[in-house]
């Protein structure tokens, strides 16, 4: 009964939507009157609240396991603990939708509430959000529907969630990415109201500043999140694969960081006006591409929900007719817009712009790269796929040049040409103090890979300007802004870490019995393997091994496991790490081979806590960013 | 207004010569990193250079895993033809016989020696390039 109800509430609400489109649609070449506007808004804002009340009502059905609703059954189980009862729902493809929505809603009715009710754009915003919602709450009850009943006996019980799934950073990943993912909708729908307004005096930049940078920031735990949960929980000690999802929540990201750098210059100093609308138009399409890659199948990954090309139609459809309704008024509108301010040689603006081209040249480059198979195949039927190398080559020397922009403009000043002298001054020491601190890492590593000292070199001369920045404030009183600074810092530290990992990292496979102890290298002087023990637990067998390592003159104990889950059968590994400030000794258990040995994978992974360390910084610097004091 | 000409085409320049390095990168190392992806009948056909890195995608043949230290060998079938894999590592927990797999690698010599093997979240797995479907167990 109540799934029914759940599922009435979510029709209702694409029925009270539909009718706040039609009646804007009426109103949408002559003016609005208030009272006409407070009326549409009581049927947005009701239309939403039945969108939250249906998802409550359906967690209740999820932690009160009721098996009758087939997406339920299939993914959730009655010896579940009751948060993964809940997490389950954002599992797979339905439930995960339905979560989608009910954010965009969230987004929506607070974005428009905080609008005054006089406030020229906010008409034609509701009629751009509530176009969204209904679109995508059409998609979930036309060819998603998590209602469902199984008829007219229910199952007893549930299928389980996946195992690997039983996790808290994947069960908060999803929700944080699709926080950040739909929280674009806003700038999207007020840059598209700005252009259907068609008045170009209004300033538009400071309304959805702060919304922008809460949303950037949620993109960024959520894809933080997931690749810190792929390090840990699939065992193969990576954090980043360039599979075709990760990729297709880098573009909006990269998007979405340089719409926040333009937003800055234009609301700082009224230039690149017509190129941050721009952005913001194509952060949200690229959102929606990724949503069609992931739910539509079309491309295999580990991410991809099931195959089914009806999902994938609508969702194209659907997301390139937003998309290509947006640009066809901003193409429309371009002529009028095009009176902006010219960006000044040689100022902060036109490093900015310089980083922002780099950043659409790497989102250009990444699209290439997940559509390329595609294409290929289209055209004569070979399967190709793109790996990491091609992302390396591609980043490392787009890296270098955005660091070289990104050094001098911490020196730069908004609005005025930057002196020559002061130019080479910004340059000259970083640069030195890098190249040494690089003579002195491949002197005691003596490695050598030139991708990875492109990284290097790059990640060093960011962090070497803003230390040199931070001493001038100490010592000179020189102003710095905090929020960029620790933010770039976090940026150049991200470069370092992933370049110093990828040249320092190794692995080991190793084959002992228990009781057993061998020399593995200069660093692992000893692996001791104690002893394995089969344990049982609520849902699964555990086999635990015990091993201790005389790592660096140090003894560390490590517990590798394997569990077998009864309900599916299936097996995971948890690895052990051992975590130090510069690497982490990473360990996981393999099989047991005919003698009665076991296989164990040993890998040593330089500087990759630092990866998540620099996410963190780039968080908190924005997160300063919002709360930084107005300057008068 | 010429200044403001000469800057305007300065900037084209730049874009343009940016733009311009940018995509002839792209597509040099679209074309030397590549990975093709065969099927065991395929790759038996096709005339693959030695040290070119490609994709075999197949099912684990039953009863052909065998272990050597940390060495596994098995054999991937399309259940027309079977290449035999040999690969040094523990493979991923999904990795089973009579499951789908697919393994990143080079072709010597009629044997595959594989540098990584793909894991798959869903159990039900099976590479969509294989068009006959397993036989029923």
């Amino acid at each position: 009964m109540i799934g029914e109800i759940s599922h009435f509430l979510s029709l209702s609400a694409v029925l009270l939507l539909s009718l706040v489109l039609i009646f804007n649609l009426f109103f949408f070449f002559s003016k609005i009157h208030p009272n006409q506007l407070t009326l549409s808004m009581r049927l947005f804002n009701q239309a939403c609240w039945l969108v939250f009340i249906s998802f409550g009502m359906y967690v209740y059905l999820a932690i009160s396991d009721d098996f009758s609703i087939a997406y339920i059954a299939n993914h959730s189980n009655s010896q579940l603990p009751i948060f993964y009862k809940i997490t389950s729902i954002w599992s797979a493809h339905e439930g995960s939708m339905f979560l989608w929505i009910v954010f965009l809603t969230a987004w929506s009715i607070l974005f428009i509430n905080s609008l005054n009710n006089n406030h020229p754009l906010k008409k034609f915003t509701l009629l751009m959000l509530s176009l969204i919602i209904l679109g995508f709450l059409l998609f979930l009850l036309l060819t998603s529907n998590p209602f469902e009943r199984i008829l007219p006996f229910g199952a007893v019980e549930g299928a389980d969630i996946n195992p690997v799934l039983q996790d808290p950073a994947l069960a908060i990943h999803p929700p944080m990415l699709y926080l950040g993912y739909v929280g674009f909708v806003i700038s999207f729908s007020f840059i598209t109201a700005y252009l259907l307004n068609g008045n170009f005096e209004l300033q538009w930049e400071q309304d959805i500043k702060n919304w922008s940078l809460v949303a950037w920031i949620f993109l960024t735990i959520g894809i933080a999140l997931g690749s810190w949960w792929a390090y840990y929980e699939l065992g193969w000690g990576g954090y980043w694969f360039w599979d075709p999802v990760e990729n297709v929540a880098l573009m909006p990201w990269l998007a979405a960081t340089a719409f926040m750098h333009s937003l800055f210059a234009s609301s700082k100093s009224n230039v690149l006006k017509t190129w941050t609308m721009f952005l913001g138009i194509l952060i949200f399409a690229l959102s929606l591409f990724g949503a069609f890659i992931v739910r539509s199948g079309i491309i295999d990954s580990v991410h991809s929900f099931a195959n089914d090309p009806e999902r994938g139609l609508y969702l194209l459809s659907f997301s390139g007719l937003i998309t290509l309704f947006a640009l066809t008024i901003f193409a429309y509108r371009l002529p009028a817009l095009n009176s902006s301010k010219l960006v000044v040689t040689g100022s902060k603006e036109s490093f900015l712009s310089m980083n922002n081209i780099l950043m659409i040249t790497s989102i250009f480059s990444i699209f290439l790269g997940v559509t390329y198979p595609l294409i290929i195949e289209s055209i004569n039927g070979d399967k190709v796929s793109i790996g990491p190398p091609y992302y390396n080559t591609i980043f490392a020397p787009l890296i270098l040049i955005a660091a070289i922009f990104i050094m001098i403009s911490v020196d730069a000043l908004w609005q005025r040409s930057m002196p020559l002298r002061r130019f080479f001054t910004a340059i000259a020491v970083p640069v030195t103090l890098s190249l040494i601190s690089m003579y002195l890492i491949w002197w005691t590593t003596s490695v050598f890979s030139i991708l990875a000292y492109i990284g290097i070199f790059s990640g060093l001369l960011i962090l070497f300007s803003y230390l040199l920045r931070v001493i001038n404030n100490l010592f000179n009183k020189k102003f710095i802004n905090k929020g960029s600074a620790i933010a770039h810092t976090g940026l150049g530290l991200l470069f370092f870490a992933v370049s110093m990992n990828s040249i320092l990292s190794y692995e080991k496979n190793l084959n002992l019995a228990p009781g057993q102890s061998i020399l593995v290298d200069k660093s692992v002087q000893e692996f001791s393997f104690n002893d394995i023990r089969v344990i049982k637990a609520s849902n699964h067998d555990v086999i635990s091994a015990k091993v201790s390592l005389l790592q660096d003159g140090r003894e560390i104990s490590l517990n590798p496991q394997k569990r077998k889950y009864t309900t599916r059968g299936q097996i995971t590994s948890e690895s052990s790490i051992h975590a130090t400030f510069l690497k982490d000794t990473y360990l996981t258990i393999g099989d047991q081979l005919e003698n009665g040995s076991w296989t164990f994978s040993l890998k040593i992974n330089y500087f990759i806590k630092w990866i998540w360390f620099s996410a963190a910084l780039m968080v908190l610097g924005m997160l300063l960013t919002i709360f930084k004091k107005k300057v008068s | 207004m010429l200044q403001v000409r000469k800057n305007r085409l300065w900037k084209l320049l730049t874009i343009l010569f940016l733009s311009a390095g940018g995509i002839s990168l792209i597509l040099f190392s679209l074309n030397s990193k590549l990975d093709l992806f065969y099927t065991p009948s395929e790759m038996l056909q096709a005339d693959i250079k030695p040290g070119y890195r490609i994709k075999l995608g197949g099912m684990v043949k039953n009863g052909s895993i065998t272990r050597d230290g940390t060495t596994i060998r098995f054999q991937v079938t399309d259940f027309i033809k079977e290449v035999s894999v040999t690969f040094d590592g523990v493979p991923p927990d999904l990795f089973k016989e009579d499951s789908g797999v697919v393994i990143l690698g080079y072709f010597l010599d009629g044997m595959f020696e594989a540098e990584e093997i793909f894991a798959k979240h869903d159990e039900n797995y099976m590479p969509p390039e294989l068009s006959i479907d397993p036989p029923a167990i």
